[in-house]
């Protein structure tokens, strides 16, 4: 009955996900709560005939991740708080020349060095505009060690299918907490890999303008010729300055998340149906949420908790319909910061429900009681 | 058993998550579903440390304490920063020797010698899987034939016969008695 139930943490089901998705590389630099992604890929990759090194620093890892993605390897990095800031430069070179890579970030307290071994939130925004430009971008926000384990594998494929880099973002709190997982329920499933060029070597483009506006890469070795830069490249591939040529460049690569919408986005409900306050939230807040509307609902008040698990593209439709016809007054945004999402959910919802806040940015993750004495009093 | 939380505090060093995760391991086996949270300091021996069990039938809702239910305290570094988490009925368990003052309340406060015990069989070192022991019997979060394979299998087999012993010591120490 319990064969497939074992006790796993949340940073070693990302680099399990991982390699189950196909991960065959991993470059990165440890730093704590992420350390533990990299330790178990150092483990696990040999033994799959994969990659494992060391870097430096976090800027080369994120460019060996790059490079093994541009060689034909699905590749992943793992960092936390200055770490992920180190890597948005090369991050933003792999969204303007579209590799697929996966990016695990585990959120600590910040600025800077902040509180190493505390939990926060506070890499939200950063996660969605930490690099520069108008850039494409999928940020996957689990809230347990189950879904670290299958958001990663989705993230692989997200990354694989529409040729975007993927962050996974963790809280200090899930990245480290140990839970029972049945990884067999994550049904098998064949593995998803990027659309590679066929076909006539002569004349090649490589950022072609396709139907689905996502262009097959080149398969080193198969012959054909491909330019890969940052900067602004034309269908070709190589720079250009030309307007229409830049802005249809640009516009593509966003106009891709938004053409795929449908497969990117993921949220889950509880007790939305009928609710006076819906909550919003992330990660290990999420989790507090979902105790606290139980909480709330043996109290006869009526909470509900809507949970973006893709955040960025943020499910708007989703949050604007749920709020609809849940018939919520007001929303309640809790997160370990001073108030990111909900400047998000402020925007979705454009006044149709006004947005408040909990914040906490003291190291310690925020409770199920804190989340239902506010909504209590927003209630009242 | 629906829910059940129990908390290992004390010292850092003193395998105190070693022990939680050999019990979680257990119950994982039986299939429960166990969380698993630690807290320590960035110190490599000493300060305060802890490792909390959420034990549900399916996925916590919540994954961290909010009422322990069994305190384990092995250490007076942690005698007092959990009481606020201690509801009637909760059990803390105490070491004798190294908690000279463990809280005392509206609760049940049982001292018992799980360092002195563990130097009687010749290393101080198996106190947390003495304390272990004891815990069995008093939560009886799942059979104690269980817990015992799940700590054989997580430490190294040189240590089998000293953590046999530490293990049943702990048992035999408590003594289950009705609620």
């Amino acid at each position: 009955m319990t064969a497939t139930l074992r006790n796993l943490e949340g940073n070693e089901a990302c680099a399990l996900g991982a390699i189950r998705a196909g991960c065959r590389f991993f470059a990165g630099y440890p730093i704590t709560p992420s350390s533990e992604v990299a330790e178990v890929m150092a483990r696990e990759l040999p033994r799959v005939g994969g990659t494992f090194i060391q870097m430096e620093d976090e800027i080369a890892s994120m460019g060996a991740v790059i490079g093994a993605s541009m060689g034909g390897v699905k590749a992943m990095t793992a960092t936390s708080g200055p770490g992920f800031s180190l890597k948005q430069e090369n991050l933003g070179y792999a969204c303007g020349a579209e590799i697929p890579c996966v990016i695990v970030n585990v959120m600590r307290g910040g600025p800077s060095t902040g509180m190493p071994t505390r939990p926060a939130q506070g890499d939200i925004m950063q996660a969605r505009w930490g690099t520069h430009g108008d850039h494409a971008i999928i940020v996957l926000a689990p809230a347990s060690v189950a879904e670290a384990y299958s958001e990663t594998i989705r993230a692989v494929e997200l990354s694989e299918t529409l040729r975007v880099p993927v962050v996974v973002l963790l809280d200090e709190v899930i990245g480290h907490l140990t839970e029972t997982v049945d990884l067999a329920a994550v049904p098998e499933a064949p593995e998803v890999w990027r659309s590679f060029a066929t076909g006539p070597r002569e004349g090649f483009q490589p950022y072609a303008v396709t139907d689905d506006l996502i262009p097959p890469m080149p398969r080193p070795g198969d012959g054909y010729r491909a330019h890969c830069t940052g900067l602004t490249h034309a269908p070709g591939g190589f720079p250009t300055q030309v307007p229409e040529v830049a802005t249809a460049a640009v516009t593509r690569t966003t106009d891709k998340l938004v053409h795929h919408r449908e497969r990117i986005e993921s949220w889950q409900v509880q007790d939305a149906e009928d609710s006076d306050l819906l909550i919003v939230a992330i990660g290990i807040s999420a989790r507090a949420a979902r105790q606290a509307v139980r909480d709330l609902r043996a109290e006869g008040l009526k909470i509900g908790l809507f949970r973006p698990v893709t955040l960025w593209p943020f499910p708007e439709e989703a949050l604007r319909e749920t709020v609809a016809r849940s018939g919520a007054k007001a929303v309640l945004v809790p997160e370990m910061n001073q108030g990111q999402l909900v400047l998000e959910v402020e925007r979705v919802l454009a006044g149709r429900a006004p947005a408040l806040r909990l914040n906490r940015i003291d190291g310690q993750p925020i409770t199920p009681d804190d989340i239902a004495d506010r909504a209590r009093e927003a209630l009242k | 058993m629906a829910h059940m939380e129990i908390r290992f505090s004390g010292s850092g060093g003193q395998g105190l998550l070693l022990s939680a995760r050999i019990l979680a391991a257990a119950l994982a086996r039986q299939g429960r579903h166990v969380a698993q949270s630690n807290a320590y300091e960035p110190v490599s021996r000493g300060g305060l440390s802890r490792s909390d069990l959420v034990i549900s039938d399916g996925e916590a809702a919540f994954p961290l304490a909010r009422r322990v239910d069994y305190l384990l305290i092995l250490d007076a570094a942690a005698a007092t920063v959990s009481t606020h988490l201690l509801h009637q009925g909760a059990v803390v368990l105490a070491d004798a020797e190294r908690v000279p003052d463990p809280p005392r309340g509206d609760f049940r406060t049982i001292a018992l010698p799980f360092t002195e015990t563990a130097r009687g069989l010749g290393n101080p070192r198996v106190t947390n899987i003495v304390a272990l022991g004891a815990l069995c019997t008093l939560a009886a979060p799942c059979p104690a034939e269980a817990l015992l394979d799940a700590l054989l299998a997580m430490t190294p087999a040189r240590f089998e016969r000293l953590n046999r012993d530490a293990f049943a010591a702990g048992l035999a120490m408590a003594v289950q008695e009705p609620a």
